[in-house]
């Protein structure tokens, strides 16, 4: 391994069994195996065995700082736990250069019948510190948990808070030469979450490389300086961490989009007709017209709707919203307005409604449309569908809420020159 | 100073051979003795926490069991075989060796299965938390030792001035204890009906060894009691204490050799394996 390099991850991958039985035998079998001299062919899988890693591949320099992002499920953690020699990988070849640390659980180990004093030591030496380095830390941890009188009680009359409290600080005593850290940060309150990320940073400046996994896109984005995407053990991406976070997104939403349409009978309280109506196809079209599943972010929204009409109908008119994933109306127009667009004389048959939102300006995300058909005269509703295909807004993904804009930040000290002039 | 680099594959020590992997063995627990010290401290703090009679239980489990032969030995139902010293002092004495084996067993093999939520989140040497819980045999040990004494005290007689081989001559029955919880930490780890077995298993061993009574002269059990290493391994100590020599010298460097060898065989084997636990424990 070079110099310059902290971990060199190679073609790894790991499997897991889900089945509770054949995992004993399978564990079973491989003791037998080895014991005997023989490999485990790690390479096959058995029944009821899945690759929870497949063939992951990276590189972390010194001084860098990696990210893992990807769903849950995606072999995080998996990920995380190989790194640290918890797991074994049962292909390809993990290297890391100097000692790793790990805020992966934090508090695992802590026995609820020892003290808080007890425990401090033990944990400490579990997590891989020698006698002289707890003995020099030990105030330091005792501070960093605020735990006051309750040094010297069991922890198992400790409140959760303080638990936590005290696994962390011990945690954040060791000096690792590579971190790995998995979604840890949300600790305690508020004031004891800040003092835990300026340790951190302290942290990851002494450390030679980090390895950050969270669901907090925003601490991937600050903290680190590439990232890999996972997905079902596979890498979808490697490089920037921007580029990375953009494509997590596109694939969250190329996932819900899935799940969604396969979703079946949740049709029927979000859809009443009069029998008179009948709504099919339902899309976007994209500028020569032609059908589509999605649509950049800022341009304008084309969206056609296809519906039977089983019988004439004299004036008729529509409501058509787009809704977002919370369920929030984001664009809610009818065409009945000021007595405008108000189809007259609609015959028996197969049509087609075109409606077009010249600046819709939503931000990146899966969207609904939904519909309503009425009389104009009577208000008789002929139907209603908020049970339609729904499509995407694909774009970068810095923006978050509702509407897409620009921005432009500017920081302006105030009050000083008025008192000058007095 | 140079970091090392730690290299992960599979089957990774099964490359480097079978017996060269012995030195990497001696280090890994050299390295973390202070973990083990802190492991077992851990264990023997919480034994007998939340009990209000807390480290008693030590001497009353033997007793009972003790008490029970006496009363039927004296009921005509049990006959101990000719001993020649009063029989609480030979059996209280006899357990105290045995359980070593007993206890030392049964913890070491619950060792992994117990620490379930720390191998799967952290990493640490295993083998730290198999030795460490063999210290709650050493414990019991010498808790039940300290009866002995009060026993001699009470009848009157001396121990043998030999009494103080006492610790190079237990050290046998540690290492087959030891190699033998290795290997059985690991398989109760991934299934664990072993444990059940064990708990089940050791009784049966315990009437099968002559511990509470006199080593048989004819029968299927004289002959079985020859070839049965723990009747060596927990008799020489006894000997030394009452006798002040071992009486079958033979079978116990006998004994003695196979409980070393079964103990670096199954050492090897565990370090060989153990990569496997921590994803099915």
């Amino acid at each position: 391994m070079e110099k310059n390099v902290a971990i060199k991850v190679e073609n790894v991958s790991k499997k897991y069994c889900k089945s509770l039985k054949r995992s004993m035998m399978y564990g079973v079998n491989d003791i037998a195996r080895n014991t005997l001299g023989m490999g485990s062919h790690g390479e096959k899988l058995r029944k009821d065995e899945f690759w929870a890693v497949k063939d992951v591949s990276f590189e972390v320099k010194k001084g860098e700082t990696l990210g893992i992002i990807g769903s849950n499920g995606s072999g995080k953690t998996t990920m995380l736990k190989l790194l640290n020699g918890i797991f074994w990988p049962d292909k390809g070849k993990l290297s890391v250069r100097g000692r790793v640390g790990a805020l992966i659980a934090v508090g695992a180990g802590f026995h609820p019948m020892l003290t808080g004093r007890e425990n401090i030591y033990v944990n400490g030496a579990i997590l891989g510190m020698n006698k002289k380095e707890v003995d020099e830390k030990f105030d330091e941890i005792v501070e960093f948990a605020d735990i006051g009188d309750f040094l010297d009680t069991p922890v198992k009359f400790y409140s959760s808070g303080m638990l936590v409290r005290l696994g962390f600080a011990v945690a954040v005593n060791v000096q690792p030469d590579i971190l790995l850290i998995d979604e840890v940060l949300a600790v305690g309150d508020l004031s004891f979450q800040n003092k835990s990320l300026r340790r951190l940073a302290e942290l990851r400046d002494k450390a030679n490389a980090v390895v950050f996994v969270s669901h907090n896109l925003e601490h991937v984005r600050n903290l680190c300086d590439k990232v890999i995407l996972l997905d079902r053990g596979k890498i979808m991406f490697a490089g920037k961490t921007v580029k990375g976070i953009e494509e997590y997104h596109r694939l969250t939403r190329k996932k819900k989009m899935i799940s969604v349409k396969n979703k079946k009978g949740f049709r029927s309280p979000l859809h009443s007709s009069s029998g008179d109506i009948n709504f099919g196809t339902v899309g976007l079209l994209d500028e020569r017209g032609t059908k589509t599943g999605k649509i950049e972010a800022g341009k304008p929204l084309t969206a056609f709707f296809e519906f039977e009409t089983f019988r004439g109908i004299e004036e008729l008119y529509f409501t058509v919203g787009i809704r977002d994933e919370r369920n929030y109306n984001c664009i809610l127009q009818t065409s009945n307005y000021a007595g405008k667009n108000r189809f007259r004389n609609v015959s028996k048959g197969k049509h087609r409604l075109i409606v077009k939102f010249s600046t819709p300006n939503l931000v990146p995300g899966l969207y609904f449309p939904i519909i309503a058909a009425r009389n104009a005269v009577t208000n008789e509703t002929y139907e209603k569908n908020f049970n339609l295909k729904p499509f995407l807004i694909e774009g970068d993904g810095a923006s978050r809420g509702i509407v897409l804009t620009g921005s432009k930040w500017k920081l302006d000290k105030i009050g000083l020159k008025g008192r000058k002039r007095e | 100073m140079p970091e090392a680099v730690k290299t992960y594959q599979p089957d990774n020590s099964l490359r480097k051979g079978y017996f060269s992997i012995f030195r990497e063995i001696v280090d890994e627990i050299v390295e973390n003795r202070w973990l083990t010290w802190q492991l077992f401290k851990r264990d023997f703090l919480t034994i007998y926490k939340q009990s209000f009679i807390g480290v008693l239980w030590a001497f009353i489990i033997p007793l009972v069991s003790v008490g029970t032969f006496v009363l039927l030995n004296q009921s005509g139902i049990f006959v101990f075989g000719e001993i020649g010293i009063p029989y609480p002092i030979y059996a209280v004495l006899g357990m105290a060796f045995w359980q070593l084996f007993s206890t030392g067993l049964i913890a070491s093999s619950n060792s992994l299965a117990k620490a379930r939520t720390m191998i799967t989140k952290i990493n640490f040497s295993k083998k730290s938390l198999v030795i460490a819980s063999m210290g709650q045999a050493l414990v019991s040990f010498l808790i039940q030792f300290g009866l002995v004494v009060a026993l001699f005290a009470f009848y009157g007689i001396a121990p043998s001035p030999l009494v103080a081989l006492v610790p190079i001559l237990i050290i046998p029955i540690l290492f087959f204890t030891l190699g033998l919880g290795f290997i059985l930490s690991l398989l109760n780890g991934i299934v664990r009906d072993v444990g059940n077995m064990l708990s089940v298993l050791i009784t049966f061993l315990m009437f099968l060894t002559p511990i509470l009574y006199a080593k048989p002269t004819e029968g299927l059990l004289a002959v079985l009691t020859v070839y049965n290493p723990l009747y060596y391994l927990a008799a020489a100590p006894r000997d030394i204490v009452l006798m002040n020599r071992v009486s079958e010298i033979g079978g116990f460097v006998a004994s003695s050799i196979l409980a070393v060898a079964v103990f670096i065989l199954c050492l090897i084997i565990f370090h060989l394996t153990e990569t496997r636990v921590a994803e099915r424990v």
